[in-house]
């Protein structure tokens, strides 16, 4: 049974309701969810992950293994340790991975079966025949894998927020605050960062210290609080957690600011620090570690000093007669604690011969009459679903006691997971029986029980010393203790089993089911190096990182092994140091704002008009236009395509990418980035070009417009103009420095239509009739700049259809009256809008290429029978003397061509293969040669049949030839023909009408 | 996320920048001139040094100039920040430890994060 503490001073007397498992319980404010239910008397709290195994709440903090728990009322987050959450009125708790029940749980058959899911079980298992991984047993181990469900749908308003600071301390226990103490209204700005609600750490979790300079822990606490919240220098961050210690002393830490409160969806309930320091005392002290013993798991089995936190720090005993069992000098405090509440404890067990054992506990065990076994150890407890009874062992006696709770103390190890998460290097020390820090990487000092220092009375010389570089004021600490002075501590990791049955188990990773078993049974299979051991076994895997367990599995390791702990070695130490909510590393980068979305000045007419959009880049394009309610795409975009050959249609190109290039030496800039030749180009003439790199290979395009040999405008793919900007960017500045060229973004400076279409010329002459849109006045791939109402405009003419055309750029501000206006006037000429699938469609009808559909950074332009665009006169441009390379001067490259179906009904699709067989075999057994691949695919509405552009090894040379393309689902190839890529108007009648 | 040094900003966040490989690889004043091999190796050959490595950054979301850093590639720090046209530091004025922070052998990885 459990009893209350009255004397703690951390829980306030309020009491509150929380519900677990549909049943309402009465709790304390400040109540943790397991302290909670210790004080209800419930033990058994969850299922395990492998065995189904009733698990109760091992530990009373960061550490816990067992106790997780999903939180209904907080959007159903799982794996929630109930050790840490404090609770709060009306919260509700669900225990996990049970089913139906807690108590009856039909997984528990795992249990009984346990012989055969042995390690590696998995590996071995689900081998064969071919096809059942995929059909059977994938979904089957994804049903039942995890512990708790995912959480629902929220959206969570966490921040970060940044710091830079001069020293952290991590851990506000007794030496965190006693080093936090060196440096009150000292020059140096410090954060200590407090994990718990309260500082205090060891102080006010333990027994352990009587007196500090003549006051009481609690008293102590809060005079030196006092000190540092009157100090100018130092702030308090509480219920924050150190999760990161990364390089350059960069630290990440979580705060949960609603600890105890339900949560308000309508503020920030974590916040990430970004904490950049210049120094970082590390004081986060220590964890206990348990014993292997049969049954080591049952509810009832619990850490002596989480035990013993639980009456400090929660005011809750969990049982006033249970059973000690150690293998050092530590527990006396805890044996203080039950007597002096009254409460007597039924056995003491110690591991350690009675000569090594402390003549005080001795004493004490003998004043206060408690049962006392020396050189003994617990060789397992047994019980249902609960720990009922417990065997001692003692030489080749064995003692039979009944108790429900089982109090173990296997050590403690210095928490060293950021000191290693910072790279510093630790070494095993024998008289703590664990790894300590040794030599730091960064500028990392470690204080008290974290650096190894288990002796309370060293610990005021060892800060003294440690923080002398600060040259700060001396402290003074006067320590009386309830525990000897000296730690002393015997080896002990697992206790011997009285017989030897496939069913006993003894735990070593509690997270995992892992058992001491299948540790043998990995070494024996030759997993015997500790990172191959973690990983076949799954040891340490769990949410809690085997914190209480890792060493422990290190030296039974390493006693199978016949070698030392520091032979075998540590795994590695990765961030985070506990499970952190992705909530929190998201912060306010969610939803909208997760990346930003662009949208042209005339989104909103595109909106109602019905446009659907596509994402291009950041960039939201009209997709296609819906005319109606029910048209498909196709059905759109064949009636586009339609409709813009026979009349006109306008796009929205605001998204091109657009690079103004001025300067003294802007002319041999451009023509060392691009491939075409510039020198000749008359001004106001534009043309297209191509960027590569220096591979040979096709990088972007666009059309430059020259205006001047000092003046370029450069347009760019609309995804590729950040990269294009970039590169030019670095060209210059780091190759040819001597050159004097000035870049500048301007894409968003301009709003572009292109309108297109045999009646394009009298619906521009309508819009603007002062202009002379006559051939011979403004041909093809020249530009001018107009007046226009209050602002000024660029026309260019140009298309991407293959219709005449003409891109028109006007300021974003007057973007969208211009916009209505054309369409005012272009109603009589049945013009209409646009999107990307048709402009795809058209340009591929004209044999026009697309960055990043026909090219895929493996083609160059002769591939694409661009030779035209190379400027074979220049002495140099990027990617010039790639060109010449054995590999891209190869005959049989991948070359573009057009596919025409020689059944005109036919359907070519992109990204189908090309072969040489009319059909596949049914079995395919030899590799099936292949040609090459459809890049773009379309129904064209003005051939009337489906039409194709490939990239086909030597395809340049294969015109009129057949060839097969397959289609899904089908062995049945379709055959088409290699033609010329240009289908409409190769003459190019259309495009300088 | 480590600390880098812009030589123009002074120290920012590492995710300010953006890495661009080896520094001192210069483009050849006369690619015809070169045969495909050493053009080859211009283009597509860099070191990979595990130890002292002389790279290229740029400060994208900062001042967006390129400068060159000596970064020790087998511990991650950062050893000296120059500008591009800065004479290349020599090798000698760097301690070359050639050792991970976790103490790995000079080749491959290995668990020997424990000082012996």
């Amino acid at each position: 049974m459990s009893a209350i503490n009255n004397n703690c001073e951390y829980i306030s007397k309020k009491q509150i309701k929380i519900i677990f498992d549909g049943k309402t319980y009465q709790a304390y404010e400040g109540d943790t969810i397991a302290s909670a239910l210790l004080r209800n008397n419930i033990r058994l709290v969850g299922r395990s992950f492998k065995y189904h195994r009733p698990r109760g709440v091992y530990t009373c903090g960061i550490e816990e293994p067992n106790a997780l728990v999903q939180i209904l009322s907080e959007h159903n987050e799982p794996n929630t340790r109930a050790t840490i959450k404090r609770v709060y009125d009306g919260m509700e708790i669900k225990s996990q991975n049970r089913w139906p029940s807690l108590k009856y749980d039909f997984g528990a058959v795992n249990n009984i079966l346990s012989p055969i899911f042995s390690a590696g079980f998995y590996y071995k298992t689900f081998m064969g025949p071919k096809g059942f991984w995929k059909n059977l047993y994938e979904p089957l181990i994804r049903r039942s894998a995890g512990l708790g469900k995912p959480p629902k749908n929220f959206r969570s308003k966490s921040t970060h927020q940044y710091h830079n600071t001069d020293i952290v301390i991590i851990g506000a226990g007794l030496s965190g605050l006693a080093a936090a103490k060196k440096f009150i209204n000292t020059k140096y700005k410090v954060l200590l960062i407090e994990q718990d609600s309260y500082l205090g750490g060891i102080l006010k979790n333990s027994n352990k210290v009587k007196t500090i300079n003549g006051l009481t822990p609690l008293e102590w606490i809060n005079e030196t609080e006092e000190l540092i919240l009157n100090s100018n220098n130092i702030t308090i961050l509480k219920n924050t957690l150190v999760t990161t210690y990364n390089f350059t002393n960069h630290l990440i830490a979580l705060e949960d600011k609603f600890a105890g409160k339900k949560i308000d969806l309508n503020k920030s309930e974590l916040t990430l620090h970004k904490i950049r320091t210049s120094n970082t005392i590390i004081t986060n002290g220590h964890i206990e570690r348990f014993i292997s013993f049969r049954n080591n798991d049952l509810p009832g089995v619990m850490l002596a000093s989480s035990f013993e936190k639980y009456i400090h720090r929660y005011g809750v005993v969990p049982e006033t007669e249970p059973v000690i069992f150690t293998n050092n000098s530590s527990t006396l405090s805890l044996l203080k604690t039950l007597i002096s509440l009254g409460c007597k404890p039924k056995a003491y067990v110690d591991s350690r011969k009675k000569d090594n054992i402390e003549t005080e506990i001795k004493k004490f065990l003998k004043d206060k009459d408690i049962s006392f076994f020396s050189d003994a150890e617990i060789e397992g407890c047994d019980g249902n679903k609960k720990v009922e009874t417990i065997t001692i062992r003692q030489g080749k006696s064995f003692t039979k006691l009944k108790s429900s709770m089982l109090c173990v103390s296997g050590g403690y190890n210095p928490d060293i997971h950021l000191f290693t998460q910072s790279k510093g290097l630790v070494k095993w020390d024998k008289n703590i029986l664990s790894f300590k820090p040794d030599t730091p990487f960064q500028k990392t000092i470690t204080l008290g029980s974290t650096s190894g220092n288990y002796n309370f009375k060293k610990i005021c010389d060892e800060i003294n010393e440690k923080i002398s570089i600060f040259k700060t004021k001396k402290i003074s600490l006067d320590i009386n203790l309830n525990v000897p002075n000296k730690f002393s501590i015997k080896e002990l990791w697992e206790t011997k089993k009285k017989s030897n049955s496939n069913w006993s188990k003894s735990f070593i990773d509690l997270h995992n089911d892992v058992t001491t078993k299948d540790l043998k049974q990995a070494i024996t299979e030759g997993f015997d190096r500790i990172e191959h051991l973690k990983r076949y076994t799954t040891n340490s895997m769990g949410t809690d990182q085997g914190k209480i367990s890792s060493i422990n599995s290190l030296a039974i390791v390493s006693k199978m092994l016949k070698k030392e702990i520091s032979e075998v070695g540590t795994t590695t130490y990765r961030p985070p140091y506990a499970p952190l909510s992705f909530a929190a590393i998201a912060g306010r980068s969610t939803y909208e704002f997760y990346d930003p979305e662009r949208k042209t000045s005339i989104h909103s007419w595109h909106l109602k008009n019905n446009a659907v959009f596509e994402d291009v880049g950041q960039w939201k394009r009209p997709w296609y236009f819906k005319a109606s309610e029910n048209e498909t795409m196709h059905q759109a975009v064949q009636r586009e395509s339609k409709m813009l050959r026979e009349n006109a249609g306008i796009l929205d190109g605001s998204t091109l990418g657009k690079i103004e290039i001025k300067g003294r030496d802007a002319l041999e800039f451009m023509n060392l980035m691009y491939t075409n030749a510039f020198s000749k180009m008359k001004p106001m003439t534009s043309r297209y070009a191509m960027m590569l790199g220096e591979d040979g290979m096709i990088k972007d395009d666009g059309i430059i417009c020259k205006i001047n040999d000092q003046h370029f405008i450069a347009t760019t793919t609309s995804s590729g103009a950040p990269k294009v900007l970039a590169d030019m960017e670095e060209y210059l500045q780091t190759e040819w420095p001597h050159l004097q060229v000035y870049l500048n973004s301007i894409t968003e400076q301009f709003s572009t239509f292109n309108i297109s279409g045999p009646k394009t010329r009298e619906i521009m002459m309508k819009v603007f009739p002062d202009i002379d849109f006559s051939n011979d006045a403004f041909p093809f791939m020249t530009f001018k700049n107009f007046d226009y109402k209050e602002t000024k405009i660029r026309i260019m003419r140009a298309s991407f259809t293959g219709e005449l055309g003409y891109e028109i750029y006007i300021p974003p501000k007057f973007g969208l009256k211009l916009w209505e206006e054309i369409f005012s006037y272009g109603k009589e000429y049945n013009l209409i809008p646009y999107g990307t699938e048709t402009m795809h469609l058209l340009r591929a009808e004209k044999g026009y290429i697309v960055i990043g559909q026909e090219t895929d950074g493996t083609v160059t332009p002769i591939d694409l029978n661009y030779n035209w665009m190379i400027g074979k006169n220049k002495k140099d441009f990027i990617g010039k003397r790639s060109l010449s390379r054995p590999d891209t001067s190869r005959e049989d490259r991948k070359q573009l061509v057009g596919l025409s179906p020689i059944n005109k009904k036919d359907i070519i699709e992109e990204g189908q293969h090309i072969v040489e067989l009319n059909e596949l075999p049914k079995k395919i057994t030899n590799p099936i040669k292949y040609l090459g691949h459809v890049s773009s695919g379309y129904h064209s509405p003005n051939l009337n049949h489906s039409i194709g552009l490939a990239m086909i090894r030597g395809g340049k040379n294969l015109l009129g030839q057949k060839f097969f393309v397959t289609a899904t689902g089908k062995t049945k190839n379709i055959p088409v023909e290699i033609v010329n890529p240009v289908f409409i108007d190769p003459e190019n009648k259309r495009l300088t009408s | 996320m480590i600390l880098i040094k812009c030589p123009y900003c002074g120290e920012r966040d590492q995710s300010e920048f953006s890495n661009g490989g080896e520094a001192h690889v210069i483009r050849p004043k006369n690619p015809e001139s070169l045969s495909d091999k050493d053009w080859g190796e211009y283009v597509f050959y860099r070191n990979n040094p595990k130890g002292i490595f002389y790279e290229r950054w740029v400060h994208s979301h900062g001042c967006k100039k390129w400068f060159n850093a000596v970064r020790n590639t087998s511990t991650d720090q950062i050893l000296k920040v120059y500008k591009v046209n800065e004479k290349r530091p020599d090798l000698s004025d760097f301690e070359n430890t050639l050792k991970s922070p976790s103490g790995e052998p000079l080749v491959g990885s290995g668990n020997f994060a424990v000082k012996k």
